[in-house]
């Protein structure tokens, strides 16, 4: 299987849920459910915000810490873009099924507990805005993330965008960023060894993906961009996904 | 959790009645399906169903696992049927509904105890080694018949399954990553598929076939076949709801065999194809590890 694809999305897959969105990118395949503002359980009302519920599920297996762990970060930081305030004592569900992760062909994995890793949140982060998008929820910023690995090759140090399960397992350290839209750091989470130094490179590397500043908008007449032309700009990706979607929607019109 | 919408006693006029004029609100005949999509991921073992908006996922896996102390010569073959909130908010984690509990019931009886997967092949070492197979059923979406659609999903998805390949010389016993070699096709010996006929009416005596999310609100009573291309019956499950005639069931029955035939046949054709998708070259043939029987 080839890790580097470019991303491809489509939202609304889900006809009963509020919003969905399957995304796929890097090997990585999920498609996550919005619903909400929905009623809130007693134990998870909060009297002047909404509580939002991540639910992790993988592919295999039953989920663990890791899967717990990863719904705590996205929890986080999803709260931060989501305008909470406006829903006091509701509830907004964010369900995200992990349908396909690369696998490394040079091990016999352990299924029956699942172990995610880093490499998959930005995987996550994206579907997540996307079903959000989608289930129309007031949101202050989108968001966008990346993956960055620090491997050892040859005597240097060298940082692989989004990278295969094998480079995961040789990597010094792994790191998965997200920025909001207006290019602010949103959640970086590392595992491993690394300095500072790589750190701030690797910090310039993921906003140059999540933040390129966007092309000047050609008007009304837009052309609807194809996925080529995307590449790796994520947030042009998330843009015209959107406008893909909108000019569907308002085909009628 | 909020509770899932009722119909209202409008609604459910409607069907009912609609029903007993021969009619579906989806233009449908009685015992005609809707249309089945099926899938296969890119790994091996993933199979996606599509049976109108109701959507499942199945995922097969397997490991290398001591097998239970009872049964030292049987590999360990599970289902596991967890339905999330993704299916419907009025379903939590970790906490089973009936619905939950009937279809895990069902698919059990129908692909795990009808011996469709022979456990004795999934033994490596009596005693010490076995494979644990394991498939992870996704409600993605429900509108009905989640029966039929799931248990498509978990034969589909175990007959795409390859298992690594694994050799025994002298009492060492090797695992080959998929690197080194083809991984193997799991034993499997026939393909049970699910038939859910639902009834109308005061007795009883309108049978319907594959019910959408609202007709399954409306129905008195449900009956599930599960049997094979060859005809041969797996169970048959009437849990409850209005008593049906013995001769109408034999009915639902024999239609039920030929939809079975439809579902077996589309199986086999969408199989092949995704051979055909894999075998690029046509080394396929050369890297296969089995022997023909």
């Amino acid at each position: 299987m080839t890790a580097t694809t470019a991303p491809e999305a489509a939202l609304g897959v889900l006809p009963r849920s509020d919003g969905s969105a399957k995304y796929s990118h890097a090997g990585y395949t999920v498609t996550a459910s919005v619903n909400g503002p929905i009623e809130a359980q007693r134990r998870d009302e909060h009297a002047y915000e909404a509580h939002v519920d991540v639910i992790v599920r993988p592919a295999a297996g039953v989920g663990g810490t890791r899967e717990r762990h990863l719904e705590a970060l996205l929890q986080a930081s999803l709260s931060q873009l989501i305008l909470v305030k406006n829903f006091p004592r509701s509830l907004i569900q964010i369900v995200l099924q992990v349908e396909d992760s690369p696998e490394n062909d040079y091990v016999n994995t352990k299924l029956v507990q699942a172990s995610l890793n880093f490499a998959i949140m930005p995987a996550l982060m994206q579907t997540a805005v996307l079903a959000l998008l989608s289930a129309g929820v007031p949101m202050r910023a989108t968001a966008t993330a990346t993956a960055v690995a620090v491997v050892h090759q040859d005597g240097a140090k060298r940082t692989i965008v989004e990278p295969s399960p094998r480079e995961i397992e040789t990597a010094e350290s792994v790191h998965a960023l997200a920025f909001t839209s207006h290019g602010g750091l949103l959640l970086a989470e590392s595992e491993g060894d690394f300095t500072v130094k790589e750190w701030d490179d690797l910090y310039e590397t993921a906003k140059g993906i999540c933040c390129r500043s966007a092309p000047a908008k050609e008007g009304m007449a837009m052309v609807l961009d194809d996925e080529e032309s995307a590449g790796t700009d994520m947030r042009q990706f998330l843009r015209s996904t959107m406008e893909s979607k909108v000019a569907a929607d308002l085909h009628w019109k | 959790m909020p509770r899932e919408a009722e119909p209202s006693l409008n609604e459910r006029q409607f069907v009912a009645q609609a029903i007993q004029e021969n009619l579906r609100l989806d233009g449908r005949e009685l015992d005609q399906y809707r249309p089945l999509e099926l899938t296969f991921g890119d790994q091996y073992g993933v199979a996606d169903v599509t049976l109108g908006k109701t959507r499942v996922l199945a995922k097969a896996t397997a490991e290398v696992t001591v097998p239970y102390a009872d049964r030292p010569l049987d590999g360990i073959f599970t289902i596991a049927t967890e339905l999330s909130p993704m299916t419907s908010p009025a379903f939590e984690v970790n906490r089973p509904t009936e619905t939950e509990v009937l279809l895990s019931r069902l698919l059990e009886k129908t692909v795990r105890r009808s011996g469709a997967l022979d456990t004795e092949s999934l033994c490596l070492v009596a005693g010490q080694k076995c494979w644990s197979v394991r498939v992870d059923v996704h409600v993605l979406s429900h509108d009905g018949n989640l029966i039929d659609a799931a248990c498509a999903a978990v034969v589909a998805a175990l007959r795409h399954f390859r298992k690594p390949d694994t050799s025994m010389e002298g009492g060492l016993l090797t695992v080959y990553t998929p690197a080194e070699r083809e991984p193997v096709p799991l034993s499997w010996l026939h393909s049970p598929f699910c038939v859910t006929w639902s009834f109308f009416g005061e007795e009883g005596e309108m049978a319907v076939l594959d019910a959408t999310w609202i007709e399954e609100q409306v129905r008195v009573g449900s009956c599930t076949v599960s049997l094979n291309k060859h005809g041969e019956i797996c169970q048959i499950a009437k849990l409850g709801g209005t008593p049906v005639e013995a001769v109408a069931l034999l009915q639902c029955t024999s239609v039920a065999l030929a939809k079975v035939k439809e579902f077996s046949d589309l199986l086999d054709t969408r199989l092949a194809e995704d051979l055909k998708r894999r075998d690029k070259g046509g080394f396929m043939a050369e890297l296969r590890a089995e022997n023909d029987r």
